[in-house]
């Protein structure tokens, strides 16, 4: 195959260790984790598919790293394309799991283009940053990034899945901020957005968007809604206290307390297994590819590269900070998934290829 | 062309590359600090917290229980409520605190199953429905009676995860009162489900004033979090929120005069409309046959459900703006108004009227055989002449009849906004094209004359146009809110109504039209003598609408209207009525208009509050 052709040996040089025993490390945690809990699902135990899917995502990294980057940014239009037809067949052919409409189904599998979507986002803001329309990076390379951000926003906000919405703009604006932007622009439509909250809330939205948003902000406000997870979360991390109760003795998550537990909130049930020690061993895995990420990011020899590796450890981080802030009740309640943790077939798939992105730049650095 | 990905590029920042690195070191800063702060707060809740948290852990028994918030109240002009909320009692499910084993869950289901006499089917299907993770209760039954409530608190603890909710339902004075005005609240159907607006279970007021003004209506439910010990008793409430009641609505409706108008159309089909002609309130607003809006609230069963489906008398359809009739001898009354003002009528325009009007090879016919002999215009009004009207179409033309018909609001919506609305149908003769036959046969024009043909109007637009002519020609957007309160905040929305028309006739016509209309009660010939109230001065247009000859109704074939307004000088009330199939207008639809009048002019509880 010409793709894994592409892979010599210089290139196999660069591999990035540290990055790939983080990813490891966390697949593992999340295994033993989701082992833990017994959920039978048609078709297995959880934790055997979450490490079929993993088998599935390495054969997506190697294809991934093996192909140059600048190759997949070229035909970033496309993924951009097919993303946003993906987004949008959710509402023709998609599932309705709890309100939302987020999955579509292909063959045996449900497919969640949301996730998928999150690269072809990274692949798009890259290719438009770096095109020559773009240069110098000024007021019209952001005009230029207006679109590739509200399509999807909007299309991802109907489905509704408001968390994969909001991921979209710190990814953007640390791709903006990357690509050289100068920050006195970027404050100036931040704040511009700021002074246009309030024109937004109180003339474009009805009554119970408001009510939505204060809630959203404000569990407590709805008793009947998220505030319970938010509780039962903290019980269960709270009660792991500083070594945490083992397997056997996690009672808030093999009771069933506590909700989405080996999804979005599959970090509860990991701080009440293993305590305070777990929790830092596991968000050290989380510091180590972010820094590696950031590495590669700040490594990389032309501005296509350092965007991707940027873009994608963005992604990472957003997603981290928030889920597990979200967890923890420091945020509000989004639905975002711990990127190598939570279950999820799509977004493991999607995880490693973005690992697969990162190798990809990293091994042709020197090139 | 694709160059600028190539290898040999260097991008945009020449030479600053250590910039950018600077850059994505501060990012990685910034990151590293926000992992910090969380692994701060772990700190807090595992180590500095984590004893009371074991605690919780230990004895983990937070129940959740929703207090529903009751709906807004809707009340009449007079501050008479039009409906009201009630207490019921609910059996529902809270999946979460269901049994977690299938087989001991099945048989609390089959408990409750054999206790209350619900199939056991439904109470399957009714969890399956949802995520075995949802807190908020599935609800089975609505309206529970009090033993069956009692039943299911005597065997409370063999019953984890099933609870009786005290809910506010809706009450109505009587079931079929306003049913269309008010119309009916369920529970959030699928496909609201899926708007994402509603949760499963809420209340939604799917028709009538409930669905539009549901935002407003429907509250804000509250909660408590209580903690219950080993078996299911609560121990201590941990946590409350009040429910916010919906808000309060003042509507323009007069609840007597709506009581006594649906009292007079029992046993009919068709529709009334009572409207201030001052500024288009509507005081009342009838559509028979109702349907009985309490059953839609609770667990109507299918068959219930079906036969007002399939009923072929429509009862879900609101006549008053979703049905449309040919207007009949009322649409005269805008022959006249054209041809006055173009001034191709004058009221001195005599015919001698036989009873037959030969045109294009047709032969028209009065409704009155013998014919009405010599009548000019208002004569021709007053005992609606067919024969004079006739002709008075020829000599108006379509063009004329149709600017008029338009100018008094045929063929657009009233803009009420309770439901879909009908536009009714002004038929246009539009300038032949081309190659192809001319669209429009004079014959169309001798018909529309008397309001038939493809003419179709709605109760409402007919209420609107006689309102125009009882206030000078302001076209009235019917308004049936007035205002909207909250507790909290006082008047949160408010109507000051509106217009939506304006139409400009000479005085001296808008008198001719006034005068007519008064012969039509109150002459020896006219045709709404059935009307007629000594001490009212009461004017009105009556209307004999033919319909499609095939209805095998043994009432007959025409629709009866009248359309009227009173006290004749400074007019402060319209009626229109509208009898399916029921024969004449003027001794069908008139009576029951006059009864109407009759208890608000003259029976004194009705009067004193119609200016109100």
């Amino acid at each position: 195959m010409t793709v894994l052709g592409g892979i010599d040996r210089r290139l196999l040089q660069n591999v990035d260790w540290p990055l790939l025993g983080a990813m490891g490390g966390l697949v593992v945690l999340s295994a033993t984790t989701l082992a833990s809990l017994h959920i039978g699902r048609a078709g297995g135990n959880v934790a055997f598919r979450q490490l079929a899917w993993f088998a599935l995502g390495l054969c997506a990294l190697v294809v991934v790293a093996s192909i140059d980057y600048r190759r997949l940014v070229r035909l970033a239009p496309l993924f951009f394309v097919f993303g946003l037809l993906g987004l949008a067949s959710v509402f023709v052919m998609g599932r309705t799991v709890s309100g939302a409409r987020r999955w579509i189904l292909l063959g045996p599998m449900s497919v969640q283009p949301a996730e998928i979507f999150k690269i072809c986002f990274v692949l798009m803001a890259t290719w438009v940053l770096t095109s020559r329309w773009a240069q110098p990076v000024g007021k019209t390379t952001l005009a230029l990034t207006v679109p590739v951000l509200a399509v999807p926003a909007v299309l991802i906000v109907k489905q509704p899945d408001l968390g994969t919405a909001l991921l979209l703009l710190p990814v953007l604006t640390a791709l903006l901020v990357g690509a050289g932007i100068r920050l006195r622009l970027l404050g100036g439509v931040a704040l511009a957005g700021l002074a246009a909250l309030p024109l937004v809330w109180f003339l474009a939205m009805k009554e119970y968007q408001r009510e939505r948003i204060l809630v959203f902000l404000d569990p407590f406000r709805d008793p009947l809604g998220s505030a319970y997870n938010v509780i039962q979360a903290k019980i269960a991390i709270g009660s792991g206290q500083l070594v945490g109760k083992g397997v056997a003795g996690a009672t808030q998550s093999r009771l069933a307390f506590l909700p989405e537990r080996h999804t979005d909130f599959i970090f509860a049930v990991f701080a009440e297994t293993w305590g305070f020690v777990g929790c830092l061993v596991l968000l050290t895995c989380y510091a180590l590819l972010l820094l590696r990420g950031f590495e590669i990011a700040a490594s990389a020899r032309e501005p296509v590269g350092r965007l991707i590796a940027l873009g994608v450890t963005a992604l990472f981080a957003t997603q981290v900070l928030v889920n597990v802030g979200m967890v923890t009740g420091l945020l509000p309640v989004v639905g975002v998934p711990l990127p190598l943790m939570s279950y999820g077939g799509t977004s493991m798939l999607v995880s490693l290829s973005a690992v697969g992105l990162l190798l990809s730049v990293r091994m042709r650095q020197f090139q | 062309m694709n160059n600028w990905t190539g290898p040999g590029y260097r991008g945009s920042l020449p030479g600053r590359r250590d910039a950018a690195q600077q850059r994505i070191m501060t990012m990685s800063i910034v990151v590293i600090a926000a992992l910090l702060v969380i692994v701060c707060q772990l700190w807090y809740l595992q180590v500095l917290e984590g004893g009371r948290f074991q605690e919780a852990s230990d004895k983990n028994r937070i129940r959740i229980r929703p207090i529903a918030a009751p709906r807004g109240i809707l009340f009449d002009r007079n501050g008479l409520p039009l409906v009201d909320n009630r207490p019921t009692f609910t059996l529902s499910l809270i999946p979460r605190e269901l049994e977690r084993d299938p087989a001991k869950r099945d048989a609390t289901l089959g408990r409750v199953a054999a206790l209350l006499h619900i199939p056991y089917q439904e109470l399957q299907e009714a969890v399956a429905k949802v995520s075995s993770d949802a807190i908020l209760p599935v609800r089975i039954r609505r309206g529970l009676s009090i033993a069956d409530m009692q039943k299911v608190e005597e065997w409370k603890l063999e019953l984890p995860g099933v609870i009786v909710e005290v809910e506010p339902q809706r009450v109505y004075p009587n079931s079929r009162f306003a049913a269309h005005l008010l119309g009916y609240v369920r529970e959030a159907n699928d496909d609201q489900l899926k708007q994402g607006r509603y949760r499963r279970g809420d209340m939604v007021g799917q028709t009538g004033l409930e669905r539009l003004l549901d935002e407003f209506l429907r509250g804000k439910d509250g909660g408590e979090r209580i903690e219950v010990d080993a078996m299911g008793r609560p121990v201590r409430l941990v946590q409350s929120t009040e429910p916010h009641p919906g808000a309060q609505v003042v509507t323009t409706v007069n609840r007597r005069v709506q009581e006594v108008a649906e009292k007079l159309m029992e046993g009919k089909t068709g529709a009334v409309v009572v409207m201030d002609p001052r500024n288009g309130d509507v005081l009342a607003m009838v559509s028979t046959p109702a349907f009985d809006i309490d059953r839609f609230t609770g667990t109507i069963d299918r068959d219930a459900w079906l036969r007002v489906m399939k009923d072929p008398e429509f009862p879900m359809l609101n006549r008053t703006i979703q049905s449309q009739y040919p207007p009949g001898s009322v649409f005269k009354m805008v022959i006249a108004a054209a041809g006055l003002q173009e001034g191709t009528l004058t009221p001195a325009d005599r015919v001698h009227c036989q009873g037959e009007f030969p045109f294009g090879g047709r032969v028209f016919r009065d409704w009155k055989k013998e014919g009405h002999g010599s009548v000019n215009l208002m004569d021709a009004v007053a005992q609606s002449c067919d024969i004079f009207f006739y002709g008075a179409g020829l000599k108006v033309g379509a063009p004329a009849i149709v600017k008029y018909g338009a100018a008094f609001g045929f063929g657009t919506p009233t803009g009420i906004e309770l439901g879909t609305e009908k536009f009714g149908l002004l038929p246009a003769p539009k300038s032949p094209r081309r190659g192809r036959p001319p669209v429009w046969h004079p014959g169309e024009t001798v018909n529309m004359s008397i309001g038939q043909g493809q003419l179709l109007v709605t109760p409402m637009q007919v209420a609107r146009f006689m309102s125009a002519i009882a206030n000078g020609g302001v076209l009235w957007k019917p308004r049936i809110v007035q205002r909207i309160e909250r507790q909290e905040l006082g008047v949160i929305w408010s109507d000051a109504g509106s217009v939506n028309g304006h139409v400009e006739l000479n005085p001296a016509v808008w008198a001719f039209l006034r005068r007519s209309l008064w012969a039509v009660v109150n002459t020896p010939n006219g045709t709404g003598a059935g009307a007629r109230i000594p001490g009212l001065d009461i004017v009105g247009k009556t209307g004999t609408a033919q319909t499609v000859a095939n209805s095998k109704s043994e009432k007959g074939q025409d629709h009866a209207w009248f359309a009227s307004f009173a006290p004749a000088r400074d007019p402060e009330v319209v009626i229109v009525v509208l009898v399916e199939r029921g024969g004449h207008g003027g001794s069908v639809a008139a009576p029951i208009a006059r009864q109407i009048y009759n208890a608000i002019f003259f029976e004194k509880v009705a009067s004193i509050d119609i200016s109100g």
